[in-house]
């Protein structure tokens, strides 16, 4: 509504039939959406999808996975391989660990991630992604783990 | 069905849509800055990393490229600034609204879906429909209230939804699960290491949550000033989340606000009134000539974020500009 006439301004906003009846059927078709990507749908209906933040039941006695990527540069250091470093976020790997696991070349992607962000430090000679499963014993974390490497790329000379 | 309505579309004073605006805009412009700044980094990623959400395919939207993520990024940030104004709600807003979810397009197309910000998209949605609005205005408007509803349904359903996708894909069994456990020993904070040694207080919370996820849409149906106390217990859930499993969901708690009566809440009203108060204060010391500084800070409130209400103070110099 514009209060372009003086008075108009100070009266009640009040919504025509028609406006009212677009928006009790925009409200209906969202929620309807919504609960079907609630009771059906996946991530990919974003934002439609389910919320399923720790949606998952975690079993008692099952190793927790807590996924790491990480690279080895020309000098021989370890670099432990973050959001900060490379820009790309720890559960995007995990959420892509199936293509890494196929085809490990695709650490590329992390190198020219970390190099774009990184120009002065040294080249990387060995990039991979570990995850440590750490195990639980009723449901308390008894301590012990162990690593399992997923993914292990040596990039070409060239590449940087 | 007239119940239904209603209910949707509950007036509100047009000055909370003002204030509910200012605050949206606001906290897109600090979200692209400060809350998910890594957005920004998706620009660096090489193109084959990037797996488009189903609505990005359907639009054809192209693979993010540096130009587009950063072109975005620039353009959308004053944008929302001079949203949060309130001046051309409609342009302005679907603007902010197109931009801003192809940002999180961007965001959310590299294998991990966020589920912090529904009621933020919604609100990014309504609010160009919500019609003019000034600050400290008391007059009531529908389209206005329609707008907040949804906003405040969709926050609501960001919470009883999630209970039922823990249902889904946990089943009962959940309840008992190891979930928080494993959010702890991925994303714990020193906090977090005195709840871990014991299964069942982890259980407990579990429950807890499930408890108050199912409960949400009570707020619905009990009096304002009730209402307002749960919204509290919200915002402090959060600060619980943030403290043990450092997740803070702020743009949800953005969204939020549409519970609150924003429109009381006047920083620059209450600016202007206690500088008027210092300037008549010092008025006999000083003399008729105002100085330089005072009649600029004037003008920048009266042309500023608030420009809706009139400067109406006794001191005002002569030689200030109308809003």
């Amino acid at each position: 509504m514009k209060p372009t006439v003086a008075g108009a301004a100070s009266a009640p906003d009040r919504l025509s039939s028609r406006g009212r009846l677009i928006r009790v059927v925009v409200t209906l078709a969202a929620t309807a959406l919504l609960l079907f990507g609630t009771l059906w749908g996946q991530d990919d209906l974003f934002p439609f999808g389910p919320f399923r933040m720790y949606a998952v039941a975690d079993r008692l006695d099952d190793p927790v996975a807590d996924t790491r990527f990480e690279l080895v540069d020309t000098s021989g250091a370890a670099v432990e391989l973050t959001q900060n470093n490379t820009g790309i976020r720890r559960a995007e790997i995990e959420g892509q660990l199936g293509r890494f696991r196929a085809d490990p070349s695709l650490l590329r992607v992390i190198d020219q991630a970390y190099a774009a962000r990184n120009p002065n430090a040294p080249a990387a000679v060995t990039l991979r992604i570990v995850i440590r499963w750490n195990d639980l014993k009723d449901g308390i974390p008894t301590g012990n783990y162990h690593d399992e490497t997923v993914a292990i790329w040596n990039p070409p000379a060239v590449d940087r | 069905m007239t119940r239904l309505i209603r209910f949707l579309t509950t007036p509100v004073p047009r000055g909370r849509i003002a204030a509910f605006r200012t605050v949206i805009y606001l906290f897109v412009a600090a979200d692209l800055v400060w809350f998910t700044p890594w957005v920004r980094s998706h620009s660096a990623i090489p193109g084959v990393f990037y797996r488009p959400l189903l609505v990005g395919r359907l639009l054809h939207l192209p693979t993010p490229t540096p130009l587009l993520v950063n072109g975005i990024f620039w353009i959308l940030i004053p944008i929302a600034l001079l949203a949060a104004t309130g001046r051309a709600p409609r342009l302005l807003g679907w603007t902010v609204f197109a931009l801003y979810f192809e940002w999180m397009i961007i965001a959310m197309s590299y294998g991990k879906v966020d589920h912090d910000r529904f009621g933020l998209l919604v609100a990014l949605a309504v609010l160009p429909t919500a019609g003019h609005a000034r600050h400290g205005d008391a007059v009531t408007t529908e389209r206005g209230g329609w707008a907040l509803r949804m906003v405040q349904l969709a926050v609501i359903a960001t919470y009883f939804l999630s209970s039922w996708a823990k249902l889904r894909f946990g089943g009962i069994g959940w309840v008992t699960s190891a979930t928080l456990e494993r959010a702890i020993i991925r994303r714990g904070t020193p906090v977090t290491d005195l709840l871990t040694s014991r299964h069942w207080i982890l259980v407990a919370a579990q429950c807890g949550i499930l408890v108050f996820e199912l409960s949400s849409p009570i707020i619905f149906l009990v009096p304002q000033r009730v209402r307002y106390w749960i919204t509290a217990y919200f915002y402090a859930f959060h600060a619980m989340v943030m403290a043990t499993i450092t997740i803070s969901f702020a743009p949800h708690q953005a969204a939020m606000a549409s519970f609150l009566p924003l429109e009381k809440v006047r920083p620059i009203t209450w600016a202007r009134a206690l500088i008027g108060r210092l300037v008549s204060a010092r008025r006999p010391a000083t003399g008729p000539a105002a100085p330089a500084a005072e009649s600029t800070l004037r003008f920048l409130l009266a042309t500023g974020v608030d420009s809706g209400t009139p400067i109406d103070t006794p001191a005002m110099p002569a030689t200030v500009p109308e809003a």
